[in-house]
């Protein structure tokens, strides 16, 4: 695999460079290649040969980022942990994944169960970073996501799927070169962070993370100040928090300000603009499913951009996607009209962890200019236009998206309703007052202390998918169909 | 303005937004003692905040936030 060798090429060719700087500290490449080659040491020791998915608790330091691309070099593909999720979800993902090994930069180890290989604690050796031979079908990493009942879903990505990714990401034309400074603000369960770390290490830049305990949208704003960032991929609900404070922030050093995960407003991107006066804005699309994103489209400054209620297209499909748009048969629908959106592709990924009612529900074949193609169904309603830019015009089900996390509102109904045995629950996603979507529950009952219910559901869910509100009304109201009226419990936030 | 009054608005301002009033405001308390104080609400509580006491903060002045005392110094040498 090109993907693999590439890595390595790029880590040898800039030894004196910075790789990453984490909490103010700055890390070569061959500082990174010595951590990369002892945890590849600690991994031949001590993680099984057949073993090939293996857990990664998810900290904010060197070893952590090192242990990704030592397992890449083993063949092996990473699962993220984040400690700070509940350890019975946790648990259900090693379980899911069948992990039986676990790398860990914690000074005490998070699980002790499954076995644990302590990365900050391993011996050191020579640099050694000749990959093994790894094939386009191997893994790259299994990425959990939120499922309607109540268990997570896996996405497996190879290194194909990788491959395809970064092939397209460079025909965009948004380079990165090895004076470049880039932002990764996401959290390593998260994929928009393979492209934030993988992208800039391909050509020498350096990487900036963000401190778990930090705020993230001022330390962002201080990073690209102090550090002068040239390059950042950003989820839009920063810029709503930002938004406040746009006549504070002038970086002329940007070049490429990139926004996935949400729907991105024209207004606030023109105000933005406005910060960064030299760099190309680009809003890019993509679901786990496509790594990590497959459409873009570049904002046009002082002109007239494409856009749907506000909100700025999705733009067109990447080199290595194609996307259609199709009704309730299957059938693609004409210009203009809207449907759900299928992609197909080399990003694609071979289909849900262990899942095949999922998978059938997912994922379909279709003929497609002569050939018969998988396509997978996003649940995102869109239209197309003359021009190929997609429109993004909201959901088909009951999916929000949380400072960019996916969030199945059936799977917080789901534990919800656990809590509150026979009582029903409604779980909304809201606006906000700064325009960030927040969770807001409805339960069906007399007004009662709802501090123990959050308190499980904080034991089974992340915290992302918490409501932030909670209301109480007598019976749910009743939209004309007979179901339960969801817009209407919307509008009781907000 | 006072210390104690200071603090008053605070408690007044976290229990509108959080709506709650499970915690006890005193100068080490940080956002991760209580409940629902997470980057989410923390926009809005800072912004709430501004506006009762009719100051403006700078986003450097957010990153030097670590408990309740240095935001109650904060207001202090603003208001």
């Amino acid at each position: 695999m090109n993907l693999i060798f590439d890595i390595q090429s790029s880590i040898a060719a800039h030894y004196d460079r910075n790789a990453f700087c984490i909490s103010q500290k700055f890390y070569t490449y061959k500082q990174f290649a010595q951590k990369i080659s002892d945890i590849r040491l600690g991994i031949q020791q001590f993680v099984l040969e057949d073993q090939i998915a293996v857990g990664l608790i998810t900290n904010d330091d060197i070893e952590t980022y090192a242990s990704i691309f030592a397992l890449w070099m083993e063949g092996k593909a990473y699962v993220p942990l984040n400690p700070d999720f509940p350890t019975e979800r946790l648990q259900m993902i090693i379980k899911m994944a069948d992990v039986e090994f676990i790398l860990d930069s914690s000074e005490k180890q998070v699980f002790h169960n499954p076995q644990t290989v302590l990365t900050k604690t391993l011996d050191t050796s020579g640099i050694d970073f000749d990959p093994k031979i790894i094939s386009a079908d191997n893994l790259a990493y299994i990425f959990f996501t939120s499922g309607t009942t109540g268990t997570p879903k896996g996405v497996p990505i190879t290194f194909g799927n990788l491959s395809a990714f970064t092939d397209a990401f460079w025909d965009l034309d948004y380079p990165i070169g090895s004076d470049d400074r880039c932002l990764q603000m996401f959290d390593l369960t998260f994929d928009l962070s393979v492209m934030s770390y993988l992208c800039p290490i391909l050509q020498g830049a350096c990487v900036y993370t963000i401190p778990k305990e930090e705020i993230k949208y001022s330390y962002i704003f201080e990073l690209m100040e102090d550090h002068k960032l040239t390059f950042a991929l950003m989820v839009p609900s920063i810029l709503h928090y930002l938004r406040p404070y746009f006549d504070e922030i002038d970086c002329p050093d940007m070049q490429y300000s990139l926004f996935c995960g949400e729907a991105l407003p024209l207004d606030v991107t023109e105000e933005w603009s406005r910060c960064l006066p030299n760099a190309t804005i680009a809003n890019v699309y993509g679901p786990t499913e496509c790594t990590i994103f497959c459409t873009d489209y570049t904002y046009k400054k002082d002109m007239t951009n494409k856009t749907h209620n506000g909100v700025l297209t999705i733009g067109n499909d990447m080199k290595n996607t194609f996307t259609i748009i199709i009704d309730h048969e299957n059938n693609e629908v004409g210009i203009g009209e809207s449907g759900e959106l299928c992609l197909s592709g080399g990003q694609l990924t071979p289909g849900y962890w262990k899942n095949e009612t999922k998978n059938n529900e997912a994922f379909f074949f279709k003929e497609y200019k002569g050939e018969n193609i998988r396509f997978y169904r996003t649940g995102d309603l869109c239209s197309k236009d003359e021009k190929g830019n997609i429109l993004y015009l909201g959901r088909v089900d009951f999916q929000a998206k949380i400072q960019g996390f996916r969030v199945e509102l059936s799977e917080i109904e789901f534990h919800a309703k656990e809590a509150l045995e026979k009582t029903n629950a409604v779980a909304v996603a809201f606006t906000n007052s700064i325009h960030n979507t927040e969770i807001g529950l409805v339960i069906e009952s007399d007004k009662f202390d709802h501090k123990d219910l959050l308190k499980y559901m904080k034991t089974k869910l992340p915290v992302y998918m918490i409501p932030t509100k909670v209301k109480f009304v007598q019976n749910f109201p009743l939209n004309a169909n007979g179901k339960i009226d969801r817009n209407r419990l919307t509008t009781m936030f907000g | 303005m006072e210390i104690n009054m200071i603090k008053d608005k605070i408690n007044q301002v976290l229990v509108g937004i959080l709506e709650h009033d499970n915690f006890e405001i005193h100068d080490e308390l940080t956002a991760k003692d209580v409940d629902g104080w997470d980057s989410l609400s923390h926009m809005m509580i800072i912004t709430k905040i501004e506006e009762e006491f009719g100051i403006r903060f700078k986003l450097r002045e957010l990153n030097k936030l670590k408990n309740l005392g240095s935001l109650v110094s904060l207001i202090q040498s603003k208001a």
